[in-house]
């Protein structure tokens, strides 16, 4: 079949039943994106289809072929962060960092859908992923530094 | 496993037609089933391209095409459809995933759109090879992971009538992650109409009078709710002894709207 992810397309080999996740870790070679919990629980999965932020867990490979994939790996340009990756930084929104892909992405659709959010709308968006560290505040004032930015 | 990916609701029903295979609309229920081995299918056909996204008006209601998101459906007007799709658990993520064709013909019977549906008097398009038809909301959810459809059928859209009555909807889950633990749909016109979801195997219908409906609605959820709706999220005992409230609040909320 034929992927892309981040504006390139690859031809990979996969069974049927692989999943996305999978495929974008393991045949296109981009690890950013983390495998949570498999049952689309938790968002560590969560890369961009077509302009929506999409648990790659619960996506097979094959019924991606023909869309646009996008991953965390689309997000720094080099060494400069995107704006809402600097807010992750400077807020310290993670800890260990396994979430931290996920929140990323789900932080960006909310920022650009969402100009000026409140902390309902950021604890309504962020509420597809689990993070098990930080117990939220800091990702919630990261959010919310990446809307003003 | 076979696979294909149909462009048109033929090229489905061609696929479907000898009954070994499993649909696939977003994803977000059956995939993860498939992950952890609990569905193995020897056949999947994908409805991702196959036309059945979209709601359109058709006369005096909605077509809402099977393949339809909950986050299309959370920027719609349909009444109480919308506020249920706003609310479903998962974050932003499923809702653009999910779809009210896929949750539908799941029928957990911990979901939000069985009851509403059937509150909504919409009627279940079906299609196979060389035919098709419509089956009503409530005979369509047959039981728990239950419904009408055959193997080889193919839910495509759900039509769902215009209304006067005003909405009213309640769910009720003890925390943020969690499946509902029960629902209700209520609509308020001349009586009132109010579904139970997640309550039993599948939505239970309340009917009561206007002025009646506070002092008649607990002995009618009792009489109605014989058997409740027993999982890991809840025992049975206890969304019987809730139902009542949550059937409640969605009465008074839809008369507020009134």
């Amino acid at each position: 079949m034929k992927l892309t992810v981040n504006g390139v397309e690859h031809e990979i080999d996969v069974d049927p039943r692989t999943l996305l996740v999978h495929a974008i870790r393991e045949q296109v070679g981009l690890t950013g994106t983390h495998v949570g919990c498999l049952t689309g629980d938790c968002g560590a999965c969560t890369v961009v289809v077509d302009g929506q932020t999409t648990k790659s867990c619960s996506v097979l490979a094959l019924s991606a072929e023909g869309s646009a994939v996008e991953t965390i790996e689309s997000l720094a340009d080099g060494d400069d962060l995107h704006p809402v990756q600097q807010a992750f930084w400077d807020e310290f929104g993670f800890q260990c960092g396994f979430c931290l892909p996920g929140m990323l992405l789900t932080a960006k659709e909310l920022v650009e859908s969402t100009p000026d959010p409140t902390d309902d709308d950021i604890l309504r968006a962020i509420d597809g992923n689990l993070c098990r560290c930080t117990g939220y505040n800091t990702i919630v004032a990261a959010v919310r530094k990446a809307a003003r930015s | 496993m076979r696979y294909t990916r149909p462009a048109d609701v033929d090229g489905v029903t061609a696929a479907l037609a000898d009954g070994d295979a499993v649909v696939v609309g977003g994803g977000t229920m059956v995939v993860p089933e498939m992950t952890h081995g609990r569905v193995r299918p020897s056949a999947v056909v994908d409805l991702a391209k196959a036309g059945l996204a979209g709601i359109a008006r058709d006369g005096d209601g909605w077509v809402i095409g099977a393949m339809t998101t909950y986050t299309e459906l959370a920027r719609s007007n349909v009444p109480l459809l919308a506020t249920a799709a706003r609310g479903i658990t998962g974050g932003p993520q499923i809702r653009n995933r999910g779809t009210v064709g896929g949750s539908a013909s799941y029928a957990n019977p911990s979901s939000d759109v069985p009851a509403v549906l059937v509150a909504l008097g919409a009627r279940m398009r079906l299609a196979r090879r060389g035919g098709a038809r419509e089956v009503p909301a409530a005979e369509f959810f047959a039981g728990a992971f239950r419904t009408a459809r055959e193997p080889d059928e193919v839910l495509t859209a759900i039509t769902v009538p215009d209304t006067a009555a005003a909405p009213g909807y309640v769910k009720f889950k003890l925390v943020e992650g969690s499946w509902p633990i029960v629902t209700a749909a209520a609509l308020a016109g001349p009586t009132i109409r109010v579904v139970l979801g997640g309550a039993a195997a599948a939505p239970v219908v309340v009917e009561l009078e206007r002025a009646s409906w506070r002092a008649r609605l607990r002995s009618e959820v009792d009489r109605l709710l014989t058997e409740p709706w027993d999982d890991v999220l809840a025992p049975g005992h206890y969304r019987a002894r809730i139902a009542p409230v949550i059937a409640a609040r969605a009465v008074a909320g839809a008369l507020e709207e009134a």
